[in-house]
C-alpha cells in the first residue's frame, strides 16, 4: 500500500476549487475552495456524506466539468487552459475513469470495450488486441473477452470497466463509487483489484461510501459541505 | 475497424429491432417510391428515343405541324420529296411510310387491320421474326404481325386477301388484292396485340386510293453519321419548307415537352420520398441519441472525441438508410416491373415503350442522393450527441 511520499511527483493538483450550480432559481455551492494534491502512486479515498461534493470534485479533477473558480492540473497541465479537443485528448491518454454504473457499451464485447480507448488513441489493431487480452487477464476475465457487456455480471462489468480505464496507461485512475452497485462479495473482489493496482504502482483517487475501501487506502480525504474537513494519511 | 467508430453504430441498429425494422420498412417504401419516380421521370423518354433510333434513321419528315402518325394528314407528291431528300449529300437512305385502315377476308367476314406501306430498302417500322422480308419489287408480298397471323390464321407462303377501305364520300369501291405472306414481323410502334400488316408502299397506296396523289404519312431519313443529322435537318428544312422535318433529338424534345407535367409530378413525389426518409431517420436517431446520452457522456468522459461520437451517429443513420435503401431498390424494381406491364398494355401505346427504364447515371445519382440524405438525417441527432453535457448527463444517469 502506498503512503504519503513527498518525494514523488505531483500528478494531480486542485487549487481553491469552487463549483456552483443553479438549482430552482438558487445557487448551490457544491464545492467551496477545495485544494488537493495527489502524488504518483498514491491511493486516495474521498469520503463524506451524500451531497458533500465528492463526485463533483472527481468530475472537476477528471476534466469532465469546469470549476466556477480555481484550477486543476494533471501532470502539470492546467485543464482550464486547454481547448475542448486537447482536454478530451488528455482524458483519453492521462486519465482513467471507473463509474458506479460501469457504463460499458452494451453492443460491444468485453475485449472491444477495453480496446475502445486504444482505438481512439490510434493504436494498431494487433497492439490493441494484445493489450486488451493482457488487461482482461489482469482483471481475471481472460475467458470472458468475447462476451457482450450485457452477458456479464455486475462484478465482471466493473472489472472490464477497470481494464478499460487502464487501457492507455493513465497517470491517474479516478473512480466514482466503484462498489456502489455491487453486493458485498463482488465489491470485495473489486477492492482487491484496486489494492493490487495500487501495489503495482497505479495512482488511484476513489470516491466512496464504502468504509472497507477507505480503510485500505493510504490516504482518506474527508469532505463535508463542499470542503475538505480532514485529510488523513494512513 | 474500430469499436466505437464502426462496429458499435452497426450493432446499435439491432438494439431495438422492432423500431429499427419499422424505420427500415419506411425507408424501404420511400426508396422504392424514389426509385420508381427516377425510372419514370426519364424512362419513357429514353425508351422512346431508343425506339426511334432502333433502325438507325436519324430524321423524320411529316406534314407541317405534326409528328409522324400523329394525325391522318399526309405528305403530297412524296416521290418528288424523296428525290429532294436523297439529293442531300449527307443522306444515305429515305423511305416513305404510309398508314391506313385495311381489311382482310376471313371466311365471309372482314377483319379490320392497320396497314403499313413501306419501302423495304429503307424502313424503320419492323423487324422480321420469321419467314422472309419483302423485296423492293415484291408487289405481291405481305408481312403480318403475329396477332394477324393468329387471327386469320396464316403464315409464310399462305395467300391472304386484303381489301382497301370503302370511302362513302367518294363512292369508290374497295380495291381487293391477293397477297402472299412472306414473313411474320414485329411492328415496332404497334401497341400490344395490334393487328397490323405491311406491303410495298405503292400496294398500300393503291388499297387506300391514294396512288394518284402519291401521298405518304411520313418519311424516315438516314444520314451517314449521327453528327451530321442536325446540319442535314437544317438543309432539308430550307429545301422543303412546307414539311415538318425533325431530328430524333428534336422529336424526343417535343415528346419531352408533352411529358413535362409527368416529370414534375415524378420530381415532386421523389422529393416527398426523400423528405419522409429524412424525417424517419432523424426521428429515429434523435430518439436513439436521447436514450443513449449516458453512453455518449461516458464515451466523452473517457476521452472519445466529439468527432468520433458525431461520426458514429451519422454512420448509424447512413447504415439504416443504406439497408432500408437496398431493400427499397428490390421493392422498387419489382413494383416498376409490375406497373410497366400494366402501363404498356394500354391501347394506343407502342408495346416497345417502357415507362420505367433503368439508367446507370440516374440510378447512381439517386443512390448518392439517398446516401447523402441518410447522412444528413443524422446531422441534428449527431449535434445533440456532440453537445451533450458530460458531467450533468453522468449526474442524471447516476440518480
Amino acid at each position: 500500500m502506498t503512503t504519503h511520499a513527498t518525494d514523488r511527483p505531483v500528478v494531480l493538483r486542485a487549487t481553491e476549487l469552487a463549483k456552483d450550480y443553479p438549482m430552482n432559481g438558487e445557487t448551490v455551492h457544491a464545492l467551496r475552495g477545495v485544494s488537493l494534491t495527489v502524488r504518483q502512486g498514491e491511493y486516495v479515498a474521498i469520503v463524506g456524506p451524500s451531497g458533500c461534493g465528492k463526485s463533483t470534485l472527481l468530475q472537476l479533477l477528471g476534466g469532465i466539468d469546469t470549476p466556477t473558480s480555481g484550477s486543476v492540473e494533471v501532470d502539470r497541465v492546467r485543464l482550464d487552459r486547454l481547448r475542448d479537443r486537447q482536454l478530451t485528448r488528455l482524458r483519453l491518454m492521462r486519465l482513467g475513469f471507473v463509474f458506479q454504473r460501469f457504463h460499458l457499451l452494451p453492443v460491444l464485447t468485453a475485449a472491444e470495450n477495453v480496446e475502445l480507448p486504444m482505438a481512439e488513441a490510434r493504436l494498431g489493431r494487433e497492439e490493441r488486441r494484445a493489450r486488451a487480452r493482457e488487461l482482461l487477464g489482469y482483471v481475471g476475465l481472460a475467458d470472458r473477452a468475447g462476451h457482450r457487456a450485457t452477458q456479464l455480471s455486475g462484478g465482471e462489468m466493473q472489472r472490464v470497466a477497470i481494464a478499460r480505464a487502464l487501457a492507455n496507461r493513465p497517470a491517474v485512475i479516478l473512480a466514482d463509487e466503484p462498489t456502489g452497485e455491487l453486493d458485498a462479495t463482488t465489491g470485495r473482489s473489486i477492492l482487491d483489484l484496486f489494492r493490487r493496482l495500487s501495489l503495482d504502482g497505479a495512482t488511484l483517487v476513489v470516491v466512496t461510501h464504502d468504509e472497507r475501501l477507505a480503510a485500505e487506502t493510504g490516504r482518506v480525504v474527508h469532505m463535508l459541505d463542499g470542503h475538505i474537513e480532514r485529510d488523513s494519511f494512513g | 475497424m474500430t469499436a466505437a467508430g464502426v462496429i458499435a453504430p452497426f450493432r446499435n441498429l439491432f438494439r431495438h429491432r422492432l423500431r429499427t425494422g419499422l424505420a427500415m420498412a419506411g425507408i424501404m417504401v420511400t426508396t422504392a417510391m424514389l426509385l420508381d419516380m427516377v425510372l419514370l421521370a426519364g424512362g419513357i423518354e429514353r425508351s422512346f428515343a431508343r425506339l426511334l433510333l432502333g433502325r438507325g434513321f436519324q430524321i423524320r419528315v411529316s406534314p407541317k405541324g405534326t409528328l409522324p402518325f400523329d394525325t391522318e394528314a399526309t405528305i403530297p407528291r412524296v416521290g418528288k420529296v424523296r428525290r429532294t431528300i436523297l439529293s442531300d449529300s449527307a443522306v444515305v437512305a429515305a423511305g416513305p411510310l404510309f398508314g391506313t385502315s385495311v381489311y382482310a377476308r376471313r371466311g365471309d367476314s372482314l377483319l379490320t387491320l392497320f396497314g403499313y406501306g413501306v419501302d423495304p430498302s429503307a424502313q424503320a417500322l419492323y423487324q422480321v421474326e420469321s419467314g422472309d422480308d419483302l423485296t423492293v419489287l415484291d408487289s405481291t408480298g405481305v408481312l403480318l404481325s403475329r396477332t394477324v397471323a393468329q387471327l386469320l390464321p396464316a403464315g409464310p407462303g399462305d395467300t391472304v386477301t386484303l381489301v382497301g377501305r370503302l370511302d362513302p364520300q367518294v363512292a369508290v369501291a374497295g380495291v381487293e388484292r391477293r397477297l402472299v405472306v412472306r414473313g411474320i414481323v414485329r411492328w415496332l410502334y404497334d401497341y400490344k396485340g395490334q393487328p397490323s400488316v405491311g406491303a410495298l408502299f405503292t400496294v398500300v397506296q393503291d388499297l387506300a386510293h391514294l396512288r394518284e396523289a402519291d401521298r405518304a404519312s411520313a418519311l424516315v431519313v438516314k444520314v451517314r453519321t449521327d453528327a451530321e443529322a442536325a446540319a442535314a435537318v437544317d438543309r432539308l428544312r430550307a429545301a422543303l419548307p412546307a414539311l415538318e422535318i425533325n431530328s430524333i433529338a428534336e422529336v424526343v424534345g417535343r415528346f419531352r415537352q408533352r411529358l413535362v407535367y409527368f416529370r414534375q409530378l415524378s420530381f415532386i413525389l421523389g422529393t416527398i420520398s426523400l423528405g419522409i426518409t429524412v424525417l424517419l431517420v432523424s426521428t429515429l436517431m434523435t430518439i436513439t441519441v436521447n436514450e443513449r446520452l449516458g453512453e455518449i457522456a461516458t464515451l466523452r468522459a473517457i476521452g472519445v472525441s466529439r468527432a468520433t461520437v458525431v461520426r458514429g451517429v451519422m454512420l448509424e443513420g447512413a447504415a439504416l438508410t443504406l439497408l432500408g435503401g437496398l431493400l427499397g431498390v428490390a421493392l422498387g424494381s419489382a413494383t416498376a416491373r409490375y406497373l410497366d406491364r400494366i402501363l404498356t398494355s394500354f391501347p394506343g401505346l407502342p408495346a416497345a415503350i417502357s415507362f420505367f427504364v433503368p439508367e446507370p447515371r440516374s440510378l447512381a445519382i439517386a443512390a448518392l442522393v439517398l446516401l447523402v440524405t441518410g447522412v444528413l438525417s443524422g446531422v441534428y441527432p449527431a449535434f445533440l450527441a456532440a453537445r451533450a453535457p458530460i458531467a450533468a448527463t453522468l449526474r442524471t444517469e447516476a440518480t
